[in-house]
């Protein structure tokens, strides 16, 4: 088993561990649905800005080695487990999300306030993603690129964006008068 | 100068003894898009609108009205 696979399986096992973390610490909580639906989305206001921040600290170590070519062990791994995490928020980002919970908790978390936050976090990360792609094309003049590394690119800025800004449309949401 | 979205939700809805999510329970919305709303930061939906006017026994245009910016 090659090093990109090792990192893909470390990458799945650690969004189980985290969901099922998540499911035990729900345990015996007896909620009515839009209490449920209310602690769930305010859980997700704090976790999904979190993970943009983990999210970018990890690419510091890629973006130093920018130009490289990323064909050591070590960063076929990164690149296995950057996918994984990328997959998941993606997932987060652009879904109900919430697979595990009943069907109308996951409608009441995703009203229309939620649909209108996620719409404005999609068209900032569009704008970020194309920002880095514009990017990406100036620093290929200087310095050649693969695609994977120009994908990483626009693919951590956009996706990155649009997590802090759903993050924060959220939070503010939450927050009382 | 861009125009806002005045409400009267939070006056009437406490005149009705009301939380905020036991309102939203009642329009099928969670409690942080009822506090939106209040709160001017989000504008409601047309149907929305019609929701909470009726769970407030209230018609939409005295619930809601245009304020210059």
């Amino acid at each position: 088993m090659n090093a990109f696979m090792i990192g893909l399986f470390v990458g799945l096992g650690a969004v189980l561990v985290i969901a099922a973390i998540t499911k035990w610490r729900s345990r015996n909580r007896p909620m009515s649905v839009a209490e449920k639906a209310d602690y769930l989305s305010k859980r997700r206001a704090r976790t999904l800005p979190a993970l943009a921040v983990i999210y970018f600290s990890q690419q510091v170590s890629f973006f130093s080695s920018l130009g490289d070519g990323g064909h050591r062990g070590v960063d076929h791994f990164k690149i296995g487990a950057w996918i994984v995490l990328s997959l998941a928020l993606l997932f987060a980002l652009a879904t109900k999300g919430f697979l595990f919970q009943p069907k109308e908790v996951r409608d009441l978390i995703d009203d229309e306030n939620t649909r209108s936050n996620r719409a404005d976090a999609m068209r900032l990360g569009f704008l970020f993603a194309c920002s880095a792609a514009l990017a990406a094309y100036f620093i290929a003049e200087f310095q050649p690129l693969t695609v994977g590394e120009t994908a990483h690119l626009v693919l951590t800025f956009g996706l990155g964006a649009a997590l802090l800004r759903f993050g924060y449309l959220e939070r503010r949401a939450h927050k009382d008068a | 100068m861009p125009e806002r979205l005045a409400n009267r939700l939070k006056e009437r809805r406490t005149e009705l003894g009301l939380t905020q999510a036991e309102l939203a329970e009642q329009v099928g919305v969670t409690r942080k898009t009822v506090n939106t709303v209040e709160n001017g930061v989000f504008v409601p939906s047309t149907i929305l609108a019609l929701k909470l006017a009726k769970a407030l026994d209230r018609s939409v245009e005295e619930l809601f009205s245009i304020s210059p910016g």
